[in-house]
Parts: structure tokens; sequence; C-alpha cells
């Protein structure tokens, strides 16, 4: 028997508190040993890590890229095969490869692979894919079963035709399904980081409310606590509540700190959306149970008459090239927006002489507006600023040749009131202009409505 | 009394990508009441100190954490041309100064 057919099994015939670690909040960025053997010493029925985000930013998405270094990526898998081997329980890896898509996915399985033929390891892989099918959107849209997100705009067909990928996120009935085939290691695309660890408590009948507000928190490894970090985190899940402990001595999960981790990148403190349903916190509870670990109660669970999932998509918009500058020069910066806009028009005379204006050429001036979305006008000029121009245009070429001319025009602009005629930026480095690869944009954040979300979600399982 | 030498935690972040999310969080009770009883942090001040429309913005009492919690819709969708914070990490800088 594999390691979930032996949990369920051993958890079916003598009911205890079930023990669940939390390993990584973002495979990939490194899983400190000393935590991660202190999770192990406790023998816990399940290892879960979350691999991915949209906060990275649809190019990951667009181009099948990871954000995290082969190398790193590689060492925490490792860990965590090893780890999960040794004791014979489930190992569960959701949105593989920072974004879920299948090149994503695919990259994290070669990895995977890789390393159980190094050390010898045999083991049940269950593989969850999140890619979803084009003409299945297609006809939901026409059905007017999709729809935009927090604004976003109706999706178009045009939109769906052109995303390079576009992923659902699966909640707990794809994980169950795949936990119910007796896997040792499940990997799944994009997919809710509760799932990830509600998926097994919830198929042993622990409370739904309870278990999915628990892998809300310990889906983030250690970040719930003072000081927050990345070390693995230990629940104890049972009927009427759960206990948070660090696995690392020097974090201390306070019901303060637990209950402000409640709101990390939600919009609601008190309501959780998921496919499936809805975590309602508002009757939630948090008690010391003595300095270092804190029990959560009181989490309840509402299931959607009306299931749905979201959609990531990402389509490419043209090739980025940067330039990379800074400048001292009073009088400069005072100007810097006549003289950014008198360069842009002499740029585009010069590059569209002969070509369309098909690009676009921005500037961010780090030092006065280049980071805040509403800097005040009134601040005095800082002594230094950063110059950053950045184009996208059809192709890389292209961007280049906008960013290197812009450089020249830039470095050797007339202003009125011009001290420094040799030169108007530093250069930290040269060639200062960078090109940075194909540009994505998320054209795609819907919900779309359907009555058998899992269905979209195939398994596949491989003997290793 | 700055809002920066009050609160514990003054951060912001993406909650997805066309909504920002900005936490303050307060050592004690005391702090947090003060604060959350301080008009200083109305959906209008907010709107004037972020320049978005005051419907675009929630703020949302969380006492339980004792924190407050400000929605705040994005002008730019993550990582679409013109972004200048993907993460939405440093968003928060406005807030520093604000006078409870």
């Amino acid at each position: 028997m594999s390691a979930s057919g032996r949990v369920l099994d051993a958890l079916r015939r003598s009911r205890r508190p079930m023990r669940l670690v939390g390993a990584s909040g973002q495979l990939g960025y490194g899983i400190p040993t000393p935590a991660f053997e202190a999770a192990l010493a406790r023998q816990p029925d399940l290892i879960g890590a979350d691999m991915g985000s949209i906060d990275i930013g649809p190019t990951y998405l667009g181009k099948g890229d990871m954000a995290t270094a082969p190398a790193a990526t590689r060492r925490d898998l490792r860990k965590l095969l090893l780890g999960a081997r040794k004791l014979d329980v489930p190992l569960v890896i959701g949105s593989a490869g920072s974004a879920g898509a299948e090149p994503h996915l695919n990259a994290t399985l070669a990895i995977v692979r890789e390393i159980a033929r190094a050390e010898g390891l045999h083991f049940r892989l269950g593989v969850l894919r999140a890619d979803m099918p084009r003409p299945l959107l297609l006809d939901a849209l026409r059905a007017g079963k999709v729809r935009g997100l927090d604004g976003m705009p109706d999706l178009t067909e045009d939109e769906i035709a052109h995303a390079a990928q576009i992923v659902g996120q699966m909640g707990m009935g794809p994980f169950r399904r795949a936990l119910a085939e007796d896997i040792d290691v499940l990997i799944a695309g994009r997919a809710c980081d509760t799932a990830i660890f509600a998926s097994l408590p919830t198929m042993l009948g622990y409370p739904t409310g309870l278990a999915v507000h628990m892998a809300k928190i310990i889906e983030c490894a250690s970040l719930c606590c003072l000081p927050g970090g990345r070390d693995c985190i230990l629940a104890e899940l049972d009927d009427n509540d759960f206990v948070l402990e660090s696995m690392n001595p020097q974090r201390r999960a306070t019901p303060v700190s637990v209950a402000a981790h409640s709101m990390y990148e939600q919009a609601d403190p008190f309501t959780v959306y998921e496919p499936e349903g809805k975590l309602d916190l508002s009757a939630a509870q948090y008690a010391a149970v003595d300095d270092r670990r804190t029990r959560v109660s009181g989490a309840r669970w509402e299931v959607s008459s009306d299931p749905c999932v979201k959609l990531e998509g990402a389509r490419k918009i043209g090739e980025r090239a940067v330039l990379l500058s800074g400048a001292a020069d009073p009088r400069f910066i005072a100007h810097h927006r006549e003289i950014l806009a008198a360069v842009s028009e002499v740029v585009r005379d010069l590059v569209c002489e002969d070509s369309p204006l098909d690009y676009t050429l921005r500037f961010r001036v780090y030092g006065v507006d280049g980071v805040r979305m509403a800097a005040p006008a009134d601040e005095p000029p800082p002594g230094e600023v950063f110059v950053m121009g950045e184009c996208i245009a059809p192709t890389a070429e292209r961007a280049a040749e906008v960013v290197r001319t812009c450089k020249q025009y830039l470095l050797h602009h007339g202003y009125p009131g011009r001290l420094s005629t040799a030169g108007n930026l530093a250069f930290p480095f040269t060639p200062p202009e960078v090109s940075l690869g194909p540009a994505y944009r998320f054209n795609v954040y819907h919900l779309l409505h359907t009555p058998d979300p899992d269905a979209l979600f195939p398994l596949e399982v491989e003997l290793l | 009394m700055r809002l920066a030498d009050i609160a514990q935690v003054i951060r912001s972040k993406n909650a997805g990508p066309r909504r920002l999310t900005l936490d303050l969080m307060f050592a004690s009770d005391a702090e947090y009441q003060r604060v959350a009883q301080s008009p200083a942090l109305g959906p209008a001040r907010i709107a004037a100190l972020y320049r978005v429309a005051p419907e675009d913005v929630t703020v949302i009492p969380y006492p339980v954490g004792r924190a407050i919690k400000i929605v705040l819709a994005r002008k730019i969708m993550a990582g679409d041309p013109g972004d200048f914070d993907v993460y939405g990490a440093q968003q928060h800088a406005p807030l520093l100064g604000v006078e409870i």
C-alpha cells in the first residue's frame, strides 16, 4: 500500500489528532534543515508545500518559466522527497513550478524523476494537471459562464485564442480523488494553497472549516509566527480545533500573530472564497496553549451551490528592453519631465523614419515617483535619481533599437540652462541597455462557473 | 502622533492582481482602538492620499488581529505595462506620515 492509502487506513482504524507539516510557502527558496528535521521527528501524517503564486506576475505563467533557480528547486524537492519517503507519508505539492501550467509542471516532474533515479527512490507519483482546454472555455464563454474578477473586463474569444497559457486553480476535489488512488507523492499544477493541506483531513471527516483555516495558515510555513519566517510549521488538527507550532524554537505562534496572518494577502479577513465554498472566519477564536503554540477554533465552512474555478491566463505583448542609468544634476532632475518627453520625440522621429510607431517607451524616475502610485507633488527634489527607460516592441531587435537610440539622445540632450554638456547620465556599467525577453500581461483573471470543477483537472499516476 | 510611531506593522501587498491590501497592525488593544476610532483613516481620506475614487476604498477593522485592513483597487493590473510595483509591497509609504 502507498502512503496516502496507509495514512487514510491508519486514521480510519484509530482516530486521533492529525499532524500536518507546512514545509514551505514557496518551494525553491530554501527549506531550513533543522526545522524540517524537527518536523519529521514529530511523525507527521502529511507533508505539504506550496510552490507558486499569481503574485509573481504574468511573465512566468506566459513564458512557462519557474521563478526559482533550478539548483535551489532541486535541493528543496530532494529534501522533501527523502523526508516523506523515509516516513512513508504523503508529500503534496501545489502550483508546481511557480505558475502551475504544463511547462511548469513538466519541469517540476523532470526534477522529481531525476531525484528518484539518483536516490534510488520508488514511489507512486500522482500528477494533477491544471491547463484549461480552449474549446471548453469558448463554450463556457458563449454560455455566459465566465465572469471577470475584481473589475477585470469581460473575457473575449480573442483573448482565449491568444493566451500563451490558461490555467484553472483547482480546489480540494481533485486532490481527494488523487489521494484516494493510493499515492505517495502528489504534484499538482495551479492549485489553491488550501487544497494541499485540507484535502486529506476532509477525506477523514475532520471539519472542513477547521481544515481549510489550518491550511490557509500553514501553507505559509512559519510566517504566522513572531518573528515570522520560512521554517516548517506543524499543525495538529482535531474535531474541535487545531494547534499550531513552529518547528523553529525561536518562532512563537501567538494568538494575535496567527489571527493577523489570516488577513495576509486577502481582501477580507473574515471570508476566504474557495472553488467549493467559502470559509467564514467571523467566529474564529485564537487561544494560547503556551508561549509558542496557539489553538484555533471556530472557523465555519459553507458549501457553495454554484462552484467555480478561478482562471489565470497570460498573453504575450511583445519583447522588453530597458535602459539603466542615473543622474545627479539638479537642473536635469528639476526638468526631467520635459527632457524625457523631448527625447521620446527625438527617438520616435529617428526609429520611425522608415517604420511604423510599433512600440511603447516609458520612463520611471526613481527618487521622484518611480515607486508610489501617488507621490506627493510638493516633495523636495532628490540629490540623485535613477532613470529607467522601458521599451516594449514587437521584436527584441526593435526594442533594443529603441532603448539604444534613447540612451544616446538622453545622454546628450541639450535643455535650457544645461551646464553638464558632456553627458546627462551616469551608467553603472555598459552596455546600459538590457534585453529582458518576452513581456506578458494577465489577460485572463476570471471565474468559470461549472457544476463539476473536479472534471477539469485530470489525474495521471506514474510508478517511479 | 504619526501612524508610523503607533503601528507595529504597516504593510501593503496585492490581494490578487487587481487589488491592493494595506494592513495596519498594533501591539496593544489601546493603540488599535486609538487608530480604529480616528477619522484619519476614513475612506475619503485614504482615497485622497492614494488619488483613487472613495468608492474604490474599503476599510475593515479586524479587532481579533488588532489590525485594520484597507483595500484599494489597483489603477494598473499587476504586471501590465506601466506597472511600477508588481507585488504591491511598497504602496504603504503614504500611510506612514498620517497624523492620528
